[in-house]
C-alpha cells in the first residue's frame, strides 16, 4: 500500500509539471513582447502532451483486461505516424530528427495505440534530453526474428539506476529522475508496461555520449503489406 | 545578469520573460551553470531544485563552498514544498512555489 502511494505521489507530481508550465504561459500573455502565437502554441503543445500522459495512464489501468487486441502492425506506419507528430517540436525546440529504417515493410505482432504510445515516450525523452541543434535518431532493423526500434540521444548518459532497471527490460515504477512533462520518469514507466503487455522487451543502451532505448518487437507471421 | 536554471525550457523561459529588461541566461542543469559561473558571475540566480544530474542542493553546496560565489543572491523556484525552511546560510534570498508564482513574485528580485 505504501508503495502505491508512492506511485500515486510521483505521478500526481509529475502531471502537476505540465499544470504549472500551462499556467505560467497563461500569465505570459500580459507581456507586450511576447509573441502570443509562441506561448498559444506553447500551451496546445504542453496541454497534449499532458493529455497523452494521462490517456497512457488510463490504458495502464486497463492492460489487465487484456482488451488491447493484438494484431499484425506495420512498424514503419507507425513510426511514420509519430514523427510526423513530433515533427513541429522537435523543430521548434530546435532539435534535429533523423529516421533511418532498414527494414521496410515487417508487420510485429503488436497492438498499434501501445506501440504508438511506447515509439513517442521514447522519442519525447530523447528530444528532451538531446540539447539544442543536436539529433536524435530513430531506427528500424531486423534481428533474430525480431524488429528492433531503437531511439538514441546524444545528451547525458542515463543514470545507472535507471539503466539497471531498464536492463531487467522492466521499469518497476515511476522513477523521481526527472519529473517534468516529457520527462523519461513517467514516460518509460509507460513504454515498460505496454511493452511488457505486447510481450516485447524494453532496453537501454548506455553510450559515451547519450542513451539508445529500444524495444523488440516478435514478427508477425502474416505476410508483409508491401 | 540573471542565471535561470531550470530543466523545463518553457518554465524557465517563462521566467526570462518576466525578468523583462534584464539579461538573463537559461541552463538545463546544474553543470553547466557551475561552468558558466567561473567565466560570468550573475548578479542574481533562479534556481530549480529538481534537475537533471546534481540537484539544486548539490548546485547550492557548490556555490557556497567559494568565495566568490557563497554571496551569490539565489531564488529558489520549486514546486517542492519548502515553507518554515531557512536556507539562508545557502545564500536563498527568496523561495518561489511554482504552483502560485505570479510574474510580480520573480519581477520583486529582479
Amino acid at each position: 500500500m505504501e508503495k502505491e502511494v508512492e506511485n500515486i505521489l510521483l505521478v500526481a507530481h509529475e502531471l502537476k509539471a505540465p499544470l504549472a508550465v500551462l499556467r505560467q504561459l497563461a500569465l505570459s500573455f500580459e507581456f507586450e513582447d511576447s509573441t502570443n502565437e509562441h506561448i498559444r502554441s506553447e500551451m496546445v503543445s504542453v496541454s497534449e502532451r499532458a493529455i497523452r500522459q494521462v490517456n497512457d495512464l488510463s490504458k495502464i489501468a486497463r492492460l489487465e483486461d487484456g482488451l488491447f487486441v493484438m494484431e499484425p502492425v506495420s512498424v514503419r506506419a507507425v513510426c511514420d505516424d509519430v514523427t510526423r507528430e513530433l515533427n513541429y517540436l522537435f523543430r521548434y525546440h530546435q532539435r534535429d530528427l533523423r529516421v533511418h529504417y532498414h527494414n521496410h515493410a515487417r508487420l510485429v505482432t503488436a497492438n498499434r495505440d501501445l506501440l504508438y504510445s511506447v515509439v513517442y515516450n521514447f522519442l519525447l525523452n530523447a528530444m528532451h534530453y538531446s540539447g539544442k541543434d543536436t539529433r536524435s535518431e530513430l531506427t528500424i532493423n531486423e534481428k533474430a526474428g525480431k524488429i528492433r526500434i531503437n531511439i538514441r540521444d546524444f545528451g547525458p548518459a542515463l543514470p545507472m539506476d535507471v539503466w539497471r532497471e531498464m536492463r531487467r527490460g522492466w521499469v518497476e515504477k515511476p522513477t523521481s529522475i526527472a519529473m517534468r512533462p516529457g520527462s523519461s520518469g513517467l514516460g518509460l514507466y509507460i513504454a515498460s508496461k505496454f511493452s511488457r503487455y505486447m510481450n516485447a522487451n524494453v532496453g537501454a543502451i548506455r553510450h559515451r555520449d547519450g542513451t539508445s532505448f529500444f524495444v523488440d518487437l516478435p514478427v508477425s507471421k502474416q505476410a508483409r503489406l508491401f | 545578469m540573471i542565471f535561470i536554471i531550470d530543466d523545463d525550457e518553457v518554465m524557465a523561459e517563462c521566467i526570462a520573460r518576466y525578468c523583462k529588461g534584464q539579461p538573463t541566461r537559461i541552463f538545463s542543469n546544474a553543470i553547466e551553470a557551475m561552468n558558466a559561473i567561473d567565466d560570468e558571475k550573475p548578479d542574481l540566480i533562479f534556481l530549480d531544485i529538481l534537475l537533471d544530474g546534481p540537484d539544486g542542493f548539490t548546485f547550492l553546496n557548490e556555490l557556497a563552498s567559494y568565495d566568490d560565489t557563497a554571496k551569490i543572491p539565489i531564488v529558489i523556484i520549486s514546486s517542492l514544498d519548502f515553507s518554515g525552511q531557512d536556507l539562508s546560510s545557502y545564500g536563498v534570498v527568496g523561495i518561489i512555489s511554482k504552483d502560485t508564482m505570479l510574474p510580480e513574485d520573480v519581477k520583486k528580485y529582479v
